[in-house]
């Protein structure tokens, strides 16, 4: 049993962006693979992507599972009910989020992921002024609740806190991790797009700032870290003047190994680009 | 009549009397287990007596070629040098390369095997009138490379030599064979050499060998020789293996102050990066090779000297030293005693931390004291003060010096570890655990899986397992055909394109299935040989310390490799390779190995 799994709700409407927010650009990547890989960063469990019936979703890595969301349009307490049923027989706990958060970023998600201390069910952040139940961390044990308030037509999110065990986390809580602070100060993680004026604020914000760094041959005179910015490993790997493939790999923040050119990027991040012919 | 790239004989020399005799070499053998380190195995279970002490004069010492040898194939001027090691009492085999690997199989041996030992330092010679003895007095005491050259200047240079240093002469545990500067490293083997009382085994070649298509054999050459130019072997021709120092400290992969910590602060001043644009002074290569991996760095005192990555990691972070000065000068004193720098390292950051612990009193071995590291490599040449101790490799100390120093000893098999940290490594946490000669990257490149992004490496499992065995495999193949591994990231199909060279050299009707089949046999016979000499299930294992004390990575992460994910890593391997679950092969799989 894994710690924690990753939920992404992608079967709301997106009536009001008036395509599916799932599928939009940004710098490179779809929202939806970003936030799926987001989580994929910080959970050692699965990441599931809930979707409406039939519903078309962008290119996802293999290992992202996708269920389907089995009555559509009853809201996020249905969707994040699916979510949770997907993942109780293999993870504690979840984060749950929408699709539309372009700065979700993972020292939010392991910030939220540690309130939920031995009792707690919910770790729900306040931030921007309002709870945000689509970038919180949830219990998986709790499916079965969720379920049946589903059922009984109870399908707010505040419905569920109020028979369960909930911490808040306002923006002093939240902050109060130096980490956090330190690379999401004004807490966008929780940003979320509705319209396509923000859409449109998003795609104008440059991507991450990250810090590069090649090694060995593929150093080419360029020795010592590099701050650059990119939203994604390809897009990090162009502004070395690489690609990644069979010869050149790419370790993020000294620790996996990729060379999946999707993988999402976040502010403060480090690339190490190797060669992957290491040995020797 | 023997398959192309082949003799279909072995010489067996006895140092004790001089004499030799012809062993013939079946081609089912030869197809079954190929050369290199595969037929090498194959003799040590024919001609090594069963529990022999590989220091008597009755253990075998084995050269073996392969049928590449002589080829225009890029890297192929390779020989094996196999024995059982008396630093892990099993099985050993140690590559090296260049120009003995050509003149020793064209004296008309697919093998040259000695026995015995001499009552006086000698050298052994064998060209195509077989073997002879003269007197190497003003030899023994001499570094391999300073007694190679005097061979030379009195034998004529047709002849080459593989020499030990005084370290093999005086039996240290982790002695090296050289030729060219280059050694046969890991095991011991130039302490066998030694306790037969052979300086060096000199060789004249004296005849020819065909490949059966020559033709095929020519485009191959040119074909991988072309491919040898390409991004595969980039970081080898244009920094050497030493690019993979700073790359691992950054990815919390480099054993420091004896697997203490896994990054090292004085990494950057070891860089390849800065050493080569201040210190390079020229690139090499081995006969045969279009790669040129080896880069010569200025030492201290005017000397020159390659500086390999396994080196400069023994000598400097896993003794916690950072000043190039000290460590290639380190490595220099190395190759000058004959002793492999990564057992040597090993063991003295070993008794680096018992001295901090109060469990050997030698208050001058200090982590990160240059001076401290010369001074116990010079004793351990000589077998003085300390050095009669470190000697014996981080094992046998750890038993003699007990107060719980065996659970930091770096060893496994009594091997000691290379530079690749098995707790952020796991793939090759498996591959240095159950790999026949003990902790080895060679043998068991598995690290390669670990570096590819296939897997998590923090959490080793399945897939863990199945890259360990296909690595090991694949490593086998190369190093029997006999083929660089600096050269394995220009083959995409690798087992059907050993199999297409080794067709057109020995005109064998031969697939990647085979040699799929040839990798499996010959892994299994190492196995089978570790097992009638003594292994026992534990030895399959990782020094304690590695399984109890997790590593907190650069990302915050923490590597954990716990007792329970090894066992269950070696369970799958076992199984995997058809081994009951003490690792032990049934009659059947045996039966099949023609050693009988």
């Amino acid at each position: 049993m894994a710690a924690s799994a990753g939920i992404v709700l992608a079967g709301g409407r997106s009536s009001r962006m008036g395509t599916s927010k799932a599928a939009l650009e940004w710098h490179g990547s779809t929202l939806l693979r970003r936030v799926t890989g987001v989580l994929a960063r910080v959970v050692d469990g699965p990441v599931v992507v809930v979707r409406a019936p039939g519903q078309e979703l962008p290119a996802l890595p293999a290992q992202v599972d996708v269920v389907e969301d089995p009555r559509e349009g009853l809201g996020p307490l249905q969707g994040l009910a699916a979510g949770l049923a997907a993942t109780a027989d293999r993870a504690e706990a979840a984060f749950a989020c929408s699709t539309d958060l372009p700065f979700l970023h993972p020292a939010f998600v392991r910030r939220v992921l540690r309130a939920l201390t031995d009792g707690v069910d919910v770790g729900l952040p306040v931030a921007l002024g309002y709870p945000q139940p689509l970038a919180a961390a949830y219990r998986t044990a709790l499916a079965p609740l969720a379920e049946r308030l589903v059922a009984a037509q109870r399908l707010r999110p505040a419905f569920l806190f109020g028979e369960c065990s909930v911490v808040r986390l306002d923006e002093a809580a939240l902050r109060a991790d130096p980490v956090l602070a330190a690379l999401d100060p004004d807490l966008d993680s929780v940003i979320n797009i509705n319209e396509p004026a923000d859409y449109a604020a998003a795609r104008s914000r440059t991507a991450p700032e990250v810090t590069i760094q090649r090694f060995g041959a593929l150093a080419d005179g360029h020795r010592g870290p590099q701050t650059i910015h990119a939203a994604t490993m390809a897009g990090a790997a162009a502004a070395a003047g690489l690609a990644l493939g069979r010869h050149v790999v790419a370790a993020l923040n000294g620790d996996q190994i990729t060379r999946d050119g999707e993988m999402p990027l976040a502010t403060g991040d480090t690339v190490s680009f190797l060669a992957a012919d290491a040995g020797g | 009549m023997a398959a192309g790239g082949y003799f279909g004989r072995a010489l067996v020399a006895d140092a004790g009397d001089g004499t030799a005799s012809t062993l013939a070499l079946p081609d089912e053998v030869l197809r079954a287990f190929v050369g290199g380190v595969g037929l090498g195995a194959w003799l040590m279970h024919r001609l090594a007596p069963p529990g022999v002490d590989p220091l008597a004069p009755e253990a075998p010492l084995a050269f073996v070629f392969s049928p590449m040898v002589g080829t225009p194939l890029t890297t192929s001027a390779k020989f094996a040098v196999v024995a059982k090691s008396p630093l892990t009492g099993l099985l050993n085999d140690a590559l090296a390369s260049s120009q003995f690997a050509i003149s020793g199989k064209l004296t008309g041996h697919d093998a040259i095997v000695v026995t015995g030992a001499c009552d006086r330092p000698s050298v052994l010679l064998v060209d195509g009138s077989g073997a002879r003895r003269i007197d190497a007095a003003d030899l023994w005491g001499l570094p391999a490379a300073e007694a190679e050259k005097r061979l030379r200047e009195r034998l004529g240079r047709g002849w080459r030599a593989a020499a030990i240093g005084p370290a093999g002469e005086r039996g240290v545990r982790y002695a090296t064979i050289s030729h060219d500067g280059r050694h046969a490293g890991r095991g011991g083997l130039g302490a066998v050499m030694g306790a037969k009382r052979l300086k060096a085994v000199a060789v004249h070649a004296a005849t020819r060998v065909a490949s059966a298509d020559p033709a095929a054999v020519l485009g191959a050459a040119r074909d991988l020789r072309a491919r040898s130019f390409g991004p595969a072997t980039a970081k080898y021709r244009e920094l050497g293996t030493l690019a993979n120092l700073l790359a691992f400290n950054a990815i919390s992969t480099l054993p420091t102050r004896n697997f203490q910590a896994a990054t090292f602060d004085g990494a950057p001043k070891l860089a390849a990066e800065d050493l080569s644009r201040m210190r390079s002074v020229t690139r090499g290569g081995c006969a045969s090779c279009t790669i040129g991996c080896e880069h010569i760095y200025a030492a201290r005192g005017g000397k020159q000297m390659r500086v390999e990555y396994e080196n400069v990691f023994a000598l400097g972070p896993m003794c916690g030293v950072s000043d190039p000065d000290d460590v290639l000068a380190a490595s220099a004193r190395c190759d000058e005693l004959g002793l492999d720098t990564i057992s040597a390292g090993g063991t003295i950051a070993w008794a680096m931390e018992c001295v901090e612990r109060g469990l050997i009193d030698a208050p001058w071995l200090r982590f990160g004291d240059g001076g401290a590291l010369m001074r116990a490599l010079a004793e351990i040449g000589a077998r003085q003060g300390l050095g009669e101790l470190l000697s014996e490799g981080s094992r046998r100390a750890a038993a003699q010096v007990g107060g719980g120093s065996a659970a930091f000893a770096p060893h496994v098999k009594g091997m000691e570890l290379p530079g690749y940290e098995p707790r952020t490594m796991q793939a090759m946490a498996l591959g240095l655990a159950v790999n026949a000669r003990g902790a080895d990257h060679n043998r068991s490149g598995a690290y390669e899986a670990d570096l590819s992004g296939e897997h998590d490496r923090l959490e080793g499992g399945e897939r863990h397992v199945a890259a360990a065995i296909e690595t090991e495999d694949r490593a086998a193949v190369m190093d029997s055909l006999i083929l660089c591994k600096f050269l394995r990231g220009v083959f995409s199909e690798p087992f059907d394109e050993w199999a297409a060279l080794l067709a057109a050299v020995t005109g064998w009707d031969t697939d990647g299935a085979e040699l799929r089949q040839t990798a499996r046999r010959i892994v299994l016979a190492k196995r089978a040989f570790n097992i009638r000499e003594g292994w026992a299930p534990a030895d399959d294992w990782l020094p304690e310390r590695l399984l109890s004390e997790p590593l907190r990575i650069g990302s915050g992460r923490v590597a954990t490799l716990t007792p329970g994910r090894l066992r269950s890593m070696i369970d799958g391997y076992y199984a995997a390779r058809g081994l009951d679950s003490d690792g032990r092969p049934d009659e059947a799989s045996l039966a099949g190995l023609l050693l009988s």
